[in-house]
């Protein structure tokens, strides 16, 4: 029986980005393919345009040359990509379900089953009592996980995370990055999660892309075995940030 | 850091305020400093009230200021947050009026009434048309200045999760975050209507202030002090009526 070689769910092919047309790219020739159902962190030195290249992903930025492809599933009531801020960027005057509930508004789905996505989103986020909650009553890590729910209600081929736990504290973003890789495992959803910390990258990715030099560039394309702990971890952690130090390092 | 008072405590002092008020200026009335004439005590008020109200002068001139404030409340809040919000949504909208709306802003409400009875008559009409244009400029550059301070990060969320259409980002958006500013817009729009009734009324259209005009003729100074009293009592209502439907509208804020 022959192999069925799946398509790359994300392909981008020598991707240059900068910004402003004067200015010079900030990141050039930026080849990727992505698996479906993978979990690829992107690391890098502030400034180098992880964020950037994560908003051309989700098309929310121009690249300025190469081609961005997104092999999307033909399902309906879906959005091929969605986000997630660093920010978790909810809105103040809707209640937590309804921020849920955003990014459906449009989609041809009936109300039933979008409060049941909406439901089903906040089980999976673990807020599930946390509906009627208005945003300034929860919490740096609450709001996050709504962010995240949000992201996940739209039912995403592709889950962008832009250094979502980079503005909790340690304990926080332990315990929610413990959150994502289950999310993965019980979703297996394609997530592009940008990041500047490697720990993270290790702990939480199978593939690591490492953004260096001036203007930036893929430097390095690892394959990683994530959520393995004690010393082993911190060897992979060491190994990496040895083996990228002169473009990574400040 | 000043420290919240508790709702009768707050309730007290201004009851207290006000009582002090009118106290001093009974006090003053009576000294016989002032002739009684010019300025009429507090206490000569209520009768002046019983004798305007016992024969429907005083329901008559409130209903017709009513009529005049809020059709031209309506008509100018409506205006003002429409074309404020389109000239800081659409630059090209807003580079084509900028110099239409310096030119016309410094004009005084009053100084168009002429034109407005040359317009519309001494009617209702012309009351409506001045208030209307008082609160349209107050909505104009509160809206303008809320939309404006939308945080452009909600914009892009917009984008993000298939809201960037002119639409949903109108309604889901940009005017669900620019309501604070919209609404005290709004709210200032209520002081500055009512003081342009009373102008526009001054100069012949029935209501309040016309009424105040002819008492002051007379040197009927307590039914002066009548009408100024019913304004700002009308004013507190609509403000405290305002105020319990901001403060639901946005119970989302901290």
């Amino acid at each position: 029986m022959a192999e069925v070689i799946e398509k790359p769910v994300i392909e981008l092919k020598g991707v240059a980005i900068g910004y402003g047309e004067s200015a010079p790219p900030v990141l050039v020739e930026v080849d990727l393919a992505v698996e479906r159902g993978s979990f690829v962190a992107i690391v890098g030195p502030s400034g180098v345009g992880k964020s950037t290249l994560l908003r051309v992903v989700a098309g929310l930025h121009r690249a300025r040359g190469g081609s961005v492809t997104i092999h999307q599933t033909n399902k309906p009531g879906h959005r091929p990509v969605s986000l997630v801020f660093q920010d978790a960027r909810l809105l103040p005057w809707r209640r937590v379900a309804k921020n849920v509930r955003f990014g459906l508004e449009g989609l041809p789905i009936n109300a039933a089953e979008r409060d049941e996505r909406v439901a089903a989103a906040l089980r999976l986020v673990r807020l599930d009592d946390y509906g009627q909650r208005w945003p300034y009553e929860l919490s740096g890590g609450q709001r996050q996980r709504v962010g995240i729910a949000r992201a996940l209600a739209v039912d995403p081929d592709i889950l962008l995370m832009d250094e979502p736990f980079g503005a909790l504290d340690a304990i926080t973003r332990h315990s929610l990055q413990d959150e994502l890789r289950r999310i993965h495992r019980e979703t297996g959803k394609t997530i592009l999660f940008v990041t500047h910390d490697l720990e993270e990258a290790v702990h939480l990715a199978d593939r690591i892309i490492v953004l260096g030099g001036s203007p930036a560039r893929i430097v390095r394309d690892v394959r990683n075995d994530p959520g393995r702990e004690g010393l082993v971890f911190r060897d992979q952690v060491e190994q990496l940030r040895s083996g990228i130090a002169d473009n990574y390092s400040i | 850091m000043r420290q919240p008072l508790k709702f009768h405590t707050s309730i007290g002092l201004s009851a207290l305020g006000v009582g002090v008020f009118l106290l001093a200026w009974e006090a003053l009335a009576r000294s016989g400093i002032v002739p009684s004439g010019l300025l009429p005590s507090p206490s000569a008020v209520p009768a002046a009230f019983v004798a305007e109200f016992r024969s429907g002068t005083w329901q008559a001139m409130v209903m017709a200021s009513l009529s005049h404030y809020l059709s031209g409340l309506a008509l100018g809040t409506f205006l003002g947050i429409a074309f404020g919000t389109a000239a800081a949504m659409w630059g090209v909208w807003d580079a084509a009026q900028a110099w239409v709306v310096r030119m016309l802003r410094p004009i005084p409400s009053i100084a168009w009434i002429p034109f407005a009875i040359i317009w519309f008559g001494v009617s209702e009409a012309a009351a409506t048309f001045l208030i209307a244009l008082t609160v349209f400029w107050i909505n104009y550059y509160a809206s303008y200045a809320a939309v404006r301070g939308v945080d452009k990060d909600l914009i892009e969320l917009g984008y993000a999760f298939g809201q960037g259409g002119l639409i949903p980002r109108l309604f889901k958006i940009v005017l669900p975050g620019a309501l604070p500013g919209i609404l005290s817009g709004v709210r200032a729009g209520l002081g500055q209507g009512w003081m342009t009734v009373v102008a526009a009324e001054l100069f012949g259209i029935a209501g309040l202030g016309s009424r105040m005009s002819d008492a002051s003729g007379l040197l009927a100074t307590n039914i002066v002090v009548l009408y100024m009293v019913t304004i700002a009592a009308l004013y507190g209502v609509c403000d405290f009526l305002f105020m319990q439907v901001q403060q639901r509208v946005l119970a989302w804020q901290k």
